[in-house]
């Protein structure tokens, strides 16, 4: 323990953590508001949105997985090279000769199973507790693409592994693509790099997996989550939005005053006091 | 005319807006509406927030882990691109699509619908309706429920032509479940909750219900070229 | 960017507009053509795939009222009687899986949706909206027949040798 507390008052260990431990409250709102990681959260929050059966954690587990996912990925990608036919030969040996590939490769897709599970009960949560009010649409509208980017996220994987699996399943999607009016061979022969499903398709399945799509279903989180924070945190209660919306909630004809900020008081303007 | 004296939430009205400028709320001295907020008590994220994040990673984690050691992910033979395998399957969440195309052409099953569902989910919070969580059995109850049996008849008939039985039986279970607790108009129980369950809750719950069905068809009854099977004599295929 | 600024005259403000457009305007040329660019490499230009004629035997090697089901190919060659050839693509035209030729049924079926598709290609059954593509056949100076998949042609025209 004397360790411990001559390390804490070092200069070097202060130069890392700028504040001391988290003994007080002040302290412990340090620990989120100076810290590069931890700062999306507020300082503090409400007591309510901590409960379980308030959001069920699914936005969380959905984050959870996301980066689970991350990071098996990129141990993967040490073992798999994206051409024919050593893509199907990496993963056979990641399944039988690499030590815990066969792990690490199940983790993978187990994670991406249920993150498409997760990620569609999330939405379903959102929705019967409206918490897509106003003003937090546009959160919902994004919300709706990152379902999408995260089905597309588990498409493009599904043809890596090169089996009879991926390549008939990813073949027959893409001859659907074809069915789109005017631009549908375009976009076919685009997303395959040729007409037909081949180590082109892999390679570029391969990039979209890996780069392209996490690059952007990553910012599409980071504005999801920051869009939480500026719309006011996890509120989970339909009341209090009653101040942009009143006569939604109230059910009358009541003329709103300008504010820009639900904080600023209603004080009448006090000019009939004088009549 | 002086209404400091009056309760200071109260609401008011009057004919002439000149003189009685309305008003949503008439606030006394330095207490501020935001004062009934306070009410939702806070806590420090560190450490309330931050442990349960970090617990819910761990366990998240291991019960991941302990799927991995137990479950195998497929890997099927080399892929063969002269050879289809029978049947050929969509990984389980294209399931759902994969057995809407075998009542629609690739057009519609693969393109019109997914496009709509998109467009219909974003279009969600822009519709205030969907806000007010209004009981859908509420006034004119006869009318109401005349013209919602020709509205459920006349988006399912699509359906019906198209010989999409998963689709309208599901229709049919849900328009049961919805109008059947008409009958028990005074009860206070299931009935009086289910009865109470606002139109875009409901259409929520049957666009559920209807991509549970196909996914689970998709799933466990379609087997080699796409026929009827029933798993518990031939298997599930995949 | 169209406010006008009192304190300047009018010589200042069109001048300004007029910069403000060629600026507006070269970024749009230099997105346009970045778009341009993009697409262009996305666009593969040499495409490693299987050639599309290819040698499929001698005409004796068939006999008469035989349907050779070639899989490495995935053609059909049909001999209907003395002499007449045609060839089918054993691409399923609802989706692109590979059929399956059931002999025993004298019928092709497709794995994937239950297509079904009779000796000359005529859908029988099942999601397929058009009928199997036949497939130009022809002789080469050898002797050898020779299907070229890249062209289709209609039904009614057959090889006689």
């Amino acid at each position: 323990m004397k360790l411990f507390h001559y390390i804490i008052q070092g200069r070097v260990w202060r130069s890392i953590f700028r504040t001391g431990l988290p003994e007080t409250n002040y302290r412990r709102s340090l620990v989120i508001l100076n810290n590069f990681f931890l700062h999306i959260h507020p300082a503090k929050v409400k007591k309510s949105t901590l409960k379980f059966t308030t959001t069920f954690y699914l936005g969380g587990i959905a984050f959870g997985l996301y980066l689970i996912l991350l990071v098996t990925g990129i141990y993967l990608m040490l073992y798999y090279r994206p051409s024919v036919p050593l893509a199907y030969r990496d993963m056979k040996d990641l399944e039988f000769v690499v030590s815990n590939g066969k792990l690490l490769r199940n983790l993978h897709r187990w994670s991406a199973h249920a993150m498409v599970f997760i990620v569609f009960l999330h939405m379903l949560r959102v929705f019967f507790t409206r918490a897509f009010h106003p003003p937090k649409e546009f959160n919902w509208v994004i919300g709706v693409f990152l379902i999408i980017f995260t089905l597309l996220l588990s498409y493009t994987g599904y043809l890596l592994p090169w089996d009879q699996l991926a390549y008939w399943g990813v073949s027959v999607g893409t001859n659907m693509i074809k069915a789109t009016p005017i631009m549908g061979e375009k976009i076919r022969f685009l997303l395959l790099g040729g007409n037909f499903v081949s180590e082109n398709a892999l390679l570029r399945f391969y990039v979209l997996h890996c780069v392209v799509i996490p690059l952007f279903l990553t910012l599409l989180i980071g504005v999801h989550f920051w869009r939480i924070r500026k719309d006011g945190g996890l509120q989970g209660d339909l009341e209090h939005y009653a101040e942009y919306e009143p006569d939604i909630i109230l059910g009358k004809n009541i003329r709103v005053e300008q504010r820009e900020s639900p904080n600023q008081s209603l004080v009448g303007t006090g000019n009939d006091e004088n009549k | 005319m002086t209404k400091i004296n009056k309760n200071p939430l109260e609401i008011e009205f009057g004919e002439d807006i000149q003189t009685t400028p309305v008003r949503v709320a008439y606030v006394k001295g330095e207490t501020s509406i935001a004062v009934e907020r306070e009410r939702d008590e806070e806590v420090l994220a560190f450490p309330h927030l931050i442990v349960r994040e970090v617990l819910l990673f761990e366990i998240l984690l291991i019960v991941l882990v302990i799927i991995s050691l137990i479950f195998d992910a497929p890997l099927e033979d080399i892929a063969n691109p002269l050879h289809s395998p029978n049947p050929a399957k969509a990984p389980w969440y294209f399931l759902g699509l994969q057995e809407l195309l075998h009542y629609f052409p690739p057009v519609v099953a693969g393109v019109v619908l997914p496009v709509l569902v998109v467009i219909a989910l974003v279009i969600i919070p822009y519709f205030r309706i969907n806000l007010i969580r209004d009981p859908f059995w509420t006034g004119n109850i006869r009318k109401k429920f005349i013209i919602f049996s020709a509205v459920v008849l006349l988006i399912n008939s699509p359906f019906i032509i198209a010989r999409a039985f998963p689709i309208y039986i599901c229709s049919a279970f849900i328009y049961i479940l919805m109008v059947v607790p008409l009958l028990f108009p005074r009860s206070s129980g299931l009935a009086a909750r289910i009865r109470k369950i606002p139109l875009a809750d409901w259409i929520m719950i049957w666009f559920v219900l209807v991509s549970l069905v196909l996914t689970g068809i998709g799933v466990f009854f379609r087997g080699p070229e796409w026929r009827w099977v029933w798993p518990w004599k031939s298997g599930i295929y995949y | 960017m169209t406010t006008r600024n009192p304190l300047k005259n009018d010589a200042q403000q069109s001048r300004r507009k007029f910069f403000t457009a060629l600026g507006t305007g070269a970024l749009a040329a230099a997105s346009t053509g970045a778009v341009v660019l993009s697409a262009e490499f996305l666009t593969p230009n040499a495409l490693f795939e299987p050639p599309s004629r290819v040698l499929v035997g001698k005409p004796d090697q068939y006999p008469p009222g035989s349907v050779a089901y070639l899989t490495e190919h995935q053609v059909v060659v049909v001999r209907e009687g003395a002499g007449y050839f045609y060839a089918l693509s054993a691409v399923c035209t609802h989706l692109g899986c590979i059929i399956n030729w059931k002999s025993q049924e004298g019928v092709f079926r497709c794995p994937c949706h239950g297509s079904i598709f009779d000796k000359v290609g005529e859908v029988l059954g099942g999601p397929a909206p058009r009928p199997l593509r036949h497939l130009a056949l022809s002789l080469t100076p050898n002797g050898y027949l020779q299907v070229d998949k890249s062209i289709e042609v209609e039904p009614s025209e057959i090889l006689k040798v």
